[in-house]
């Protein structure tokens, strides 16, 4: 299984990659919220949606795109968790 | 009747009545009246001539709607300023219609300070924090705190040294024209109160109408939202942020909104990646199409979603205020692709190249007449003139007409492209790739996307012996451009489809493609 901290560093990749196109690792705090800091708009939500998907073989219900789920690298940890069936304490590590 | 009159009349027959919902704010008529006379005192106060150009960024509602109404209150001309700009746009635009006051949210302040050394027209620059040392030291304008002129005590109603008139002008809406560089559509109060009366009208909005308002008020479809709400004493339920429409949706219940006004990717988007169908929506009276047709699947899907809801599909432009014509909802399925008949007070022609009309089934430029059209585009008169013919405003769509006199969208004649609820202008962003070293030619189309309705592809050549990668163009246009005019896709080519004079063929170029996985291939229960 796939530890959190290596969950944690892909969504980094991914986010900086796609949506903050190679900025400083610094450019992205895991508790900032995409929406307010302009990182996402709603395509932008969608494809990190079906990324999500993807890599972590999860899938999304349309009741879920929320931002409480989605918009924050921390929010996505703890959503991949629950949708894993881990337990929340060790989602941030 | 003025534009800035609507407000008056609001907050005089209705003073207690929530005007304005944003998240958990409420605001009443008088509360925005009262913030819209403190912006017009400040800038009488401030000794600002008829006909100044006052500039906004701001994405906060209560700030916009106040500084729309406080401006044309002061005899200022509006000119709402996109808020996803990059600074070369917002450089262009304040230069271009010389604003001599720019009202900032703080969120932008940093923006405006960048771009304010190099405009000599800037008097003052409104806003509350952030970037106050850079623009002392860049700029020899003077600064003011939008809170105080926003929330003073002097909120009896401005008296002006001159009356204002119906035909002087409210407001420049900037638009993105063939050429790259964006115009600013000069529209008078006449023009706007003509086009706000006319949709009241076929909407059948009244005071006790709540519209939920999603899209920006510094595009023409917005800002016809915003006036015609304001117009008719009914209330808006604002949240102009897509992003999460499962957010949208819980608000349009919590406040038992009556409309709701989008374009083909807000109902492509609330369909097929939303929860709309586990809501009802018991208050809902209508909902609102513009910018393109409505396909007769979305119809159908939309009809099925939102039982007994009465769908308007509606046309129109920048440059007529915005509307043009709108599809009666009874008409939706008997008139399937139909952008309807003129709206009341709107005579719609369609002519060929030598200004005669065309028959029945053929094709034709849409010419438009009626109070709503324009005085034309901010400095541009020969630009002007070129749409502003004795026939009428030549739109530049092709359309036909059925014996039934509904019309029917053909194509556009220029290669302006639809994303979202924006009009990209293609040569803007052929410009900026093609600055960058490794590129030799560049052409930038639209591609049919599920959602977006079209997202950008640049095609892409690149010089002899040189390298360069997808993802470098998209870090180049990301710099350089805002969000949305980045290229969703980016095909690099050996050379480009031309014509016998070197013209490059863009026909040649375009394919059904996406870059979001269609509806269905995504998760379900």
């Amino acid at each position: 299984m796939q530890d959190m901290s290596d969950d944690k560093k892909l969504i980094r990749e991914f986010m900086l990659e796609n949506f903050l196109f190679g900025s400083e690792e610094s450019a992205l705090a895991d508790d900032a919220s995409f929406l307010d800091q302009g990182i996402i708009d709603s395509t932008g939500v969608l494809e990190l949606t079906s990324w999500l998907e993807e890599t972590f073989s999860i899938q999304f219900f349309d009741e879920e795109m929320l931002p409480e789920n989605l918009d924050s690298v921390n929010k996505l940890l703890v959503f991949i968790k629950k949708k894993k069936g881990l337990g929340v304490a060790d989602a941030c590590l | 009747m003025l534009v800035c009159e609507y407000l008056i009349r609001a907050a005089h027959q209705f003073p207690a009545k929530i005007a304005l919902v944003r998240g958990e704010d409420r605001y009443t008529y008088t509360q925005l009246w009262h913030a819209a006379n403190s912006v017009a005192n400040w800038l009488t106060a401030s000794h600002y001539p008829p006909g100044f150009r006052g500039a906004i960024l701001t994405d906060d509602p209560f700030e916009y709607i106040s500084l729309y109404f406080g401006i044309q209150q002061a005899g200022g001309i509006v000119v709402g300023l996109n808020t996803q700009t990059a600074e070369r746009s917002l450089l262009a635009t304040l230069g271009d219609c010389g604003a001599a006051v720019v009202f900032a949210n703080s969120k932008f302040v940093r923006q405006v300070d960048k771009v304010a050394a190099c405009l000599p027209f800037l008097k003052h620059m409104v806003c509350d924090s952030g970037g106050e040392a850079g623009l002392a030291a860049s700029s020899s304008s003077e600064r003011a705190s939008l809170t105080d002129v926003l929330l003073s005590d002097n909120v009896q109603p401005p008296s002006l040294p001159q009356p204002l008139r119906g035909s002087d002008i409210a407001q420049i809406i900037y638009t993105s024209g063939t050429t790259g560089t964006p115009k600013g559509v000069m529209l008078r109060h006449e023009n706007l109160v003509a086009n706000t009366e006319s949709i009241i009208n076929y909407l059948h909005l009244t005071a006790e109408d709540r519209g939920m308002a999603v899209l920006p008020f510094f595009y023409s479809y917005g800002n016809s939202v915003l006036l015609t709400h304001v117009a008719a004493g009914a209330g808006l339920v604002v949240n102009q942020n897509f992003v999460y429409p499962n957010v949208i949706l819980d608000e349009m219940q919590r406040e038992q909104v009556t409309g709701f006004a989008g374009v083909p990717s807000t109902f492509a988007l609330l369909l097929h990646r939303s929860a709309v169908r586990n809501y009802s929506f018991p208050s809902l009276r209508y909902l609102t199409q513009a910018g393109a047709a409505m396909a007769p699947k979305l119809a159908r899907a939309l009809k099925e979603v939102f039982p007994g809801v009465d769908i308007f599909v509606m046309y129109g432009q920048t440059e007529a205020s915005p509307r043009l014509s709108y599809l009666p909802p009874g008409d939706l399925q008997r008139k399937p692709g139909s952008i309807g008949k003129a709206i009341p007070g709107v005579k719609l022609q369609l002519l060929d190249p030598a200004g005669r009309s065309v028959g029945l089934r053929e094709v034709g430029e849409i010419v438009a007449q009626g109070k709503n059209i324009m005085a034309g585009y901010w400095g541009r008169p020969e630009e002007s003139a070129t749409v502003l013919t004795r026939d009428g405003l030549r739109t530049g769509d092709l359309a036909w007409m059925d014996e039934e006199g509904f019309f029917y969208i053909f194509s556009r004649k220029s290669d302006v492209i639809k994303s979202g609820s924006h009009r990209i202008a293609p040569k803007e962003i052929e410009e900026i790739i093609h600055e960058h070293e490794a590129v030799h030619e560049v052409a930038v189309i639209g591609v049919e996307d599920e959602i977006l309705g079209e997202a950008l592809k640049a095609c892409v050549v690149l010089k002899a012996g040189r390298g360069c990668t997808e993802r470098e163009i998209v870090i180049h246009c990301r710099k350089n451009l805002p969000a949305f005019k980045v290229p969703h896709l980016v095909d690099f080519h050996s050379e480009l489809p031309k014509t016998a004079t070197g013209k490059i063929c863009k026909g040649k170029l375009g394919g059904r493609t996406s870059r979001i996985p269609p509806p269905g291939e995504r998760g379900k229960p």
